[in-house]
């Protein structure tokens, strides 16, 4: 930490500026002298002093940083995010740009600028494990910083440091990282520390640093509490003490008074760059609907799964839990015969014994047996050839990805997995592997977080995600900064089926997919203050009597999702 | 440092060290490093602890440096230093070297420690009256000073300044005169050496006291900023804590957590922000230069 030497010999060339001398060069000349030599290279004497005027930080303000990047140009929102951090938050800031503007950019700068100054040499950087060789690749790639990803013990003694923060809390990490001194501390996904009683939170808060930046997607101005929580992270009474917060700004717990005084306390150690705000250019989303008819004996499957579920959903009389699942297994039909069977099959063993309603499953899994092809499949077949470039095929569920790969396979296109529960090494590898050699990259849900794929620019939904903030997920691995090209989204639908109610929620009532709709987590978010999303619309499909009904509650849905978008932009406007 | 001088950097460099140039263009250069070099470069002390304690004649690292910037490579390319650690053997390592480069930082990082500390000798003056007068020399320390003036900023000056050991005169211009003098390690003849009159310690504190005087006369208000921002940093961390430490007067246990923490945030925002000026000793030399000064 700071050198204070409190001694006599301590001296001042200003009643507050203490100045101390590091003479061991000198005394290097010293010893020399004494034993005559040897005596360094005159060129190289020279040539050093060179090399300091050169990396001579000649001025407070200027970003030096920019001078010294490989050849990557930063936007100029980032270049001004990162000139505001440093010389107006002093280092201790909160970027919450919404996703896709580039907060890692941002912090790069900024990292990049206290190193080429040499206020920082030691940095750590804690990050969700999926995203730490990232973080390592473009801390190398786009800012030439020498970072390393943790891997042992003695990985902590490197200046640059990447690691999950769930292994650096753990002991032994956890005694020998409170025992440091971080000139700055990076945290990626800092909406993870915004409840304070959490082991994150406390660790990051007994980090000993200097400088702080919190990166976050997710606004917290929802809840104000998380909020308060983050800010104390960075400066304890920011926001005042935790009384007088409540009296200045919170009415419930999501309601604030004083917005502007808050937004304008707030603007002092957040920043929070929007799509909406202009100045960022994105290429253009190309939307096509493929609309499906099931062959008669997938169909008679719906039909059978969907009967089941009605009569079922009556027996069951509100246990959510349950219910849910019986709507994931309809979804399931929807995406391959393959996805549904293992859920009958659960089902099935869940059944007791004597129960009427396992020879009722039985005749299901029969139906199921009757199916030979799969119409999505070879719709996707059909469409791949076409696009015959780089494809990114989602899907919910893991059989159907499995059953994907090896029909791609049979068919001659080459395709890689990607998924949640792969290590760091090997979806690496599937990574480049996409790049390199395959055609088509078939994730499922978690694969949609934390990679970046721009040099891919079609989108297979071979089926939905009911939640807006997931499908947005999703294309937004590919349609982001850096994608030069238009993007072409294809999304599967099966007619007659709960999958074209959805698309009809998300791509006509919501028009999810043309538009990045700004703030759309906030709204998201609002919505689901009751409920999650899914279970709201899960509930709409059971409840309702017919197509008609269940139409008519999800435009409900959707109309009030425009209703917040459209309160959010205003107050956006008005701040 | 533009791409040309950075390349006259590395050419200068290549040249000291005797290093082996095999290629050069206006783009790039191509070297087969000397021994001295490879230590300070490749990265390999296992590989230079072997040669050392086997007596194995080393094989040095081939290295081509591209001075002009080019696009970054695609995400997922293996970055340079993995691709010098894999093309070990005889292959030529192909790298950018620019300002701000890693690889650009490393060689700052070798000359800095290779040319710290130095003695040289004005070169004899040439015509001289009769080949038997003996020129008078006098020695100089020559001290180059950083000065890093410091807060939650930063800003740095230099100062290449020399005294005179016989005299105790100082010369804040001593950069620029030995830029021009023709120097050379060796003691030229007909020359004889002035005795100091002061050691080196003490020629090594006048120049600091003299620097100390030019600082004080300099302008303060940066200082003064910052530890209004750092008064301010602090008042709101006592307003803050101050209301919890009273509700918890009661509870030792709580009073001591609470305690703990403000005294680290505090030595947190002092560390931030408190000004204070930093003086290091980049390089120094003995200079022996002709005359009496």
């Amino acid at each position: 930490m700071l050198n204070t030497n409190a001694d006599a010999s301590a001296r001042y060339v200003h009643p507050l500026v203490q100045i101390t001398y590091d003479r061991t060069v000198f005394e290097d000349l010293e010893t020399r002298i004494e034993r005559n030599g040897p005596w360094d290279n005159w060129t190289l004497y020279r040539l050093a002093l060179e090399a300091e005027q050169a990396s001579l930080v000649t001025d407070f303000h200027e970003l030096l940083c920019l001078r010294t990047l490989p050849a990557f140009e930063p936007m100029p929102h980032q270049i001004e995010a990162a000139r505001k951090v440093l010389h107006e938050m002093r280092g201790r800031a909160i970027l919450a740009d919404e996703v896709g503007l580039g907060k890692t950019i941002e912090a790069g700068l900024i990292l990049k600028e206290y190193w080429v100054r040499g206020l920082v040499r030691k940095a750590l950087i804690l990050v969700p494990s999926s995203l730490v060789l990232q973080w390592v690749r473009e801390l190398a790639q786009k800012f030439d910083l020498p970072a390393v990803p943790h891997k042992k013990m003695h990985s902590w003694q490197q200046d640059l440091v990447v690691a999950s923060i769930d292994t650096a809390k753990r002991e032994p990490n956890r005694s020998l990282l409170l025992d440091r001194e971080y000139d700055l501390v990076i945290v990626d996904e800092a909406h993870k520390l915004k409840n304070k009683k959490t082991s994150n939170y406390q660790f990051v808060s007994e980090l000993r640093k200097k400088y702080c930046l919190l990166l976050t997607a997710t606004p917290v101005q929802n809840d104000l509490d998380e909020l308060y929580n983050l800010i104390t992270l960075l400066k304890p009474g920011q926001l005042g003490e935790e009384g007088e917060f409540n009296a200045n700004y919170v009415q419930g717990k999501r309601l604030v008074k004083n917005e502007e005084k808050l937004q304008a306390n707030l603007g002092q150690l957040m920043i929070r760059n929007r799509r909406q705000d202009g100045g960022v250019q994105f290429t253009r989303r190309c939307v096509t609907t493929v609309p499906l008819t099931l062959s008669p004996e997938e169909m008679a499957l719906y039909q059978g799964v969907t009967d089941y579920i009605r009569e079922h959903a009556r027996a069951e009389n509100g246990d959510m839990a349950s219910m849910l699942s019986l709507v994931t297994l309809q979804r399931e039909v929807c995406s391959s015969r393959d996805a549904v069977f293992l859920t009958l099959v659960n089902l099935f063993k869940k059944t007791p014994e004597h129960s009427p309603l396992r020879a009722r499953i039985w005749e299901l899994v029969e139906l199921i047996r009757r199916i030979t092809a799969n119409t999505k499949a070879e719709k996707t077949m059909e469409l791949l050839r076409e696009i015959g470039d780089k494809a990114i095929v989602f899907t919910e569920y893991r059989l159907t990805q499995d059953y994907l790969l090896r029909f791609f396979q049979e068919h001659g296109i080459q395709a890689v997995p990607y998924r949640g529960g792969m290590n760091r090494g090997r979806k690496d590898w599937m990574m480049d592997l996409f790049r390199n050699r395959a055609q088509v990259l078939v994730a499922t849900e978690a694969g949609g977080e934390g990679i970046n794929l721009q040099f891919c620019h079609h989108v297979i939904n071979f089926d939905l995600p009911w939640n807006p903030m997931r499908v947005e997920q999703r294309i937004g691995r590919v349609h982001r900064l850096g994608q030069s090209r238009d993007v072409h989204i294809f999304n599967l639908c099966t007619l007659g089926t709960i999958e074209e109610h959805i698309l009809h929620l998300l791509h006509e009532k919501i028009n999810l997919f043309e538009s990045v709709i700004g703030e759309l987590d906030d709204i998201v978010h609002e919505l689901e203050q009751v409920q999650s999303w899914d279970r709201q619309v899960a509930q709409m499909v059971l409840e309702s009597a017919n197509d008609q009904e269940l139409r008519e509650r999800l435009d409900r849905l959707g109309d009030s999702m425009q209703t917040a978008r459209r309160l959010s932009g205003q107050g956006a406007r008005s701040t | 440092m533009n791409a040309k001088k950075v390349q006259n950097f590395v050419l200068a460099y290549i040249e000291a060290t005797g290093c082996q140039l095999i290629e050069k263009s206006p783009g790039h250069v191509t070297v087969k490093l000397s021994p001295a070099a490879d230590r300070a470069l490749s990265g390999r002390p296992f590989y230079w602890s072997f040669i050392d304690s086997t007596g194995t004649p080393p094989e040095t690292l081939t290295y081509t440096w591209m001075f002009e910037k080019s696009p970054p490579p695609e995400p997922g390319a293996k970055s340079t230093p993995l691709s010098s650690l894999m093309s070990a053997g005889g292959r030529t390592i192909r790298e950018q070297m620019y300002f701000g480069s890693r690889r650009l930082a490393q060689l700052f990082d070798a000359v800095r420690e290779a040319g710290r500390c130095t003695m040289m000798f004005e070169e004899a003056p040439r015509n001289r009256r009769t080949p038997l007068e003996s020129t008078p020399y006098t020695a100089w320390l020559g001290v180059n000073f950083k000065v890093a003036y410091v807060c939650d900023m930063k800003r740095e000056a230099l100062h290449e300044w020399g005294i005179s050991l016989a005299t105790g005169n100082i010369d804040e211009m001593f950069g620029r005169r030995l830029a021009g003098t023709r120097l050379t390690p060796r003691l030229p003849p007909n020359v004889h050496l002035l005795r100091n009159g002061l050691s080196l310690r003490k020629g090594l504190s006048q120049l600091e006291q003299a620097l100390e005087r030019k600082l004080k006369a300099q302008n303060f208000d940066w200082a003064i900023e910052a530890e209004q921002r750092r008064q301010e940093e602090q008042e709101r961390i006592a307003q803050y804590y101050g209301p919890k430490l009273s509700r918890a007067a009661e509870d030792p246990e709580q009073t001591a957590a609470l305690n703990a923490r403000l005294a680290q945030r505090q030595d947190e925002i002092d560390w931030q922000y408190r000004p204070r000026i930093e003086v290091s000793v980049l390089s120094c030399g003995l200079f022996h230069l002709a005359g009496l000064d």
